[in-house]
């Protein structure tokens, strides 16, 4: 009963005409930054962190919420319209989706996928709300250990499901964690690998990092490519944005599952909207009684994808929210939004600051119908951002970016970093070592090595405390088995194929 | 070839990084780990990460990379323009508080336009002369302080 007065209190946090306005401009820059090939919601929200200081946190985190579920929504724009994945996750909207605009059917595309991105973006905000409140009361049980365990998890299933080679994620997180110990020992007290210079004392600036391993690194790939002379063709948009009955009662199921199973696997830390995208793609053409029409514009290879990457983002909120750990790379960044403003996610949270936790989760239902608003009769001039040329949009965020950094501490030892970390992770990309991980690892490093400490001061030095708990011991089990499944299961499958050989 | 670089800098940094941890000086009262046991845990799984690469490069030799993939010969010409990127914005960085944020930005996006939207002079010029003052008063009211520098305002 508490809780529904939580609920419906957030409602009044959020319909306040100063949290409106931040939830329209998170969704709209969202739409922006999901359109623009080459700059992220993870780059987005690192660059805003620096603006957004003076601004009270609810609005603050209002605004960077809707730029995370945004983007989404603006991401099937540009895979459809161009054939290139606006962002990362609408790369199997792509597949379809622009097959669709080739044949004429570009308002129907680009009607389906924000019409299964509110549906389903809708559908993942109610299993937040419904999910948030066991899940802390689960979270307030955990001590350092229980942590600690939680925080490996996390990392692990990040690691195997990132990126094609689980070793070369592993890397990326094993480095991130280094990174993050760089600056002064908060308990002892002592310097470490600061190499002499002074800036380095507090650590290496977790938004500094991302920028340059989002937004600056990103830069450079898209101007590499620009040099190679790569220029995609713009579909133009005719007609009415709007589908025909059939092609709606052929996406109905395809939403709902597609939002299933971005929901779920939103929770689950480690595989994100991507994956989420592509099993929705994977399980409709498997349900399909035409599979052959995937890939020559089937509009549930539309529908269900873009639903599974919209639901995926409120999922991916509730690890973020209820347990205070992120899953993934742009939540990690909104992590870092909230420490910034000095708020710690997770159950504590519910219990000392309703208004701000509810007024989040409830703005979101705001904002899928705000962009739902955006994304069908507005969408036109979304699509013109797309004639931006690509030289100058590359050099503006570049300038944004120093900006950001710049901003922070009024510091230029802070840009050379973000510079250090732009050629990092342009670096990373060409050797095909994912960043998510690192980012991961950056902003949860700290954390982990406290709770590391706390957890072997209790037990006087024993590691059995990282077992002595059924939630420690699941959360080691699961921690394994994601690093050993991928080593396992291509020869589990191997194994079957040759045994099943052997029979025939 | 490439994940061998990987394995061999992995390798590399994780022996700098555990020589660098036994430098930390450590008075180990009250912790019984000290600042020294995490990094050290952390060494030892860059090696376990490395040797996992290790492990996949092996098994995928047989396969080798297709010929595809290695054109006879290679194009370095926009890693350079890569490399002329960042040496030019690390200059912009410098000047960044020596001729001040609006001067210094103006003559980096200008420069950089120049190169990547090529032909289009006039486009180019007001789009970074009107970012640079625009987005400094923008900012300015956010009191978000950027370098003056040499103007007056």
């Amino acid at each position: 009963m508490e809780t529904l007065a939580h609920i419906l209190n957030g409602f009044a946090v959020c319909l306040q005409p100063i949290n409106l306005w931040y939830t329209f401009v998170g969704v709209f820059l969202g739409t922006v930054i999901g359109v623009l090939p080459g700059i992220g919601p993870s780059a987005g929200i690192a660059l805003l962190i620096p603006v957004t200081y003076g601004m009270n946190p609810t609005s603050a985190l209002i605004m960077m919420a809707g730029i995370f579920y945004g983007a989404r929504y603006g991401g099937s724009t540009t895979a459809i319209l161009i054939n290139t994945p606006g962002e990362a996750s609408s790369v199997m909207t792509a597949l379809d989706g622009y097959q669709m605009a080739k044949k004429g059917r570009a308002g129907a595309a680009l009607a389906i996928s924000a019409l299964a991105s509110f549906i389903a973006g809708t559908l993942g905000v109610i299993g937040l709300t419904i999910f948030a409140v066991p899940l802390t009361s689960l979270a307030l049980k955990f001590g350092p250990a229980e942590y600690f365990t939680l925080m490996l998890f996390a990392m692990t299933a990040v690691s195997s499901l990132a990126g094609r080679s689980p070793a070369k994620a592993m890397i990326s997180t094993v480095l991130g964690l280094m990174i993050s110990t760089i600056g002064i020992d908060l308990q002892s007290g002592q310097p470490r690998y600061t190499m002499g210079i002074p800036e380095l004392q507090d650590g290496v600036g977790f938004i500094i990092a991302v920028v340059g391993l989002f937004a600056i690194a990103e830069v450079f790939y898209t101007m590499e490519e620009m040099t190679k002379g790569v220029r995609p063709e713009i579909i133009r948009l005719r007609g009415s944005v709007w589908l025909t009955r059939q092609e709606w009662n052929r996406s109905l199921m395809p939403m709902m599952r597609g939002g299933v199973i971005g929901f779920v696997i939103g929770v689950l830390p480690g595989a994100g909207g991507t994956i989420a995208a592509i099993l929705s793609y994977v399980w409709e053409k498997r349900l399909s009684k035409h599979p052959e029409q995937f890939g020559q514009g089937a509009i549930e290879g539309v529908a269900g994808p873009e639903a599974a990457n919209n639901s995926d983002t409120a999922g991916a909120m509730v690890p973020l929210l209820t347990l205070g750990i992120p899953g993934g790379g742009a939540t990690a960044v909104m992590m870092g939004a909230f420490i910034m403003y000095g708020i710690q996610p997770g159950p504590l949270l519910f219990q000392n600051r309703p208004d701000l936790v509810w007024g989040l989760i409830d703005s979101m239902y705001i904002g899928n119908i705000m962009l739902l608003i955006l994304n069908l009769p507005l969408i036109g001039l979304f699509v013109r951002l797309l004639y931006i040329p690509g030289g100058i949009l590359m050099a503006l965020i570049m300038a944004i970016s120093a900006i950001g950094i710049y901003a922070i501490n009024g510091n230029l030892v802070e840009l050379y970093i973000g510079l250090a970390f732009g050629v990092l992770g342009y670096v990373f990309r060409k050797v095909d070592i994912p960043v998510a991980p690192m980012v991961l690892s950056l902003v949860l490093g700290g954390m982990m090595e406290q709770s590391f400490r706390q957890a072997m001061t209790i037990s006087g030095g024993n590691p059995a405390i990282f077992v002595g708990s059924t939630i420690c011991v699941t959360l080691v089990l699961l921690s394994v088995l994601s690093v050993a499944l991928p080593f396992i299961l291509p020869r589990l499958k191997a194994w079957r194929e040759g045994a099943a050989q052997e029979k025939a | 070839m490439t994940d061998r670089v990987i394995f061999a800098c992995a390798v590399a940094v994780a022996a700098v990084y555990l020589y660098a941890t036994t430098l930390i000086p450590s008075l180990e009262i009250g912790d019984p780990l000290g600042p020294k046991a995490f990094p050290r845990l952390l060494g030892v799984c860059l090696l376990i990460a490395a040797g996992l690469l290790f492990v996949e490069t092996w098994k995928e030799r047989g396969r080798g990379e297709p010929l595809a993939e290695r054109p006879a010969a290679r194009d370095y010409r926009h890693l350079w323009v890569v490399a002329a990127v960042v040496a030019w914005t690390a200059a912009y960085y410098a000047a960044f508080e020596k001729l001040g944020y609006v001067l210094a930005t103006a003559v980096y996006l200008f420069a950089l336009m120049a190169w990547f939207n090529r032909g289009r002079w006039l486009a180019n010029v007001l789009t970074s002369l009107l970012f640079s003052a625009l987005s400094y008063a923008l900012f300015l009211r956010l009191d978000v302080n950027l370098p003056k520098g040499v103007l007056p305002f």
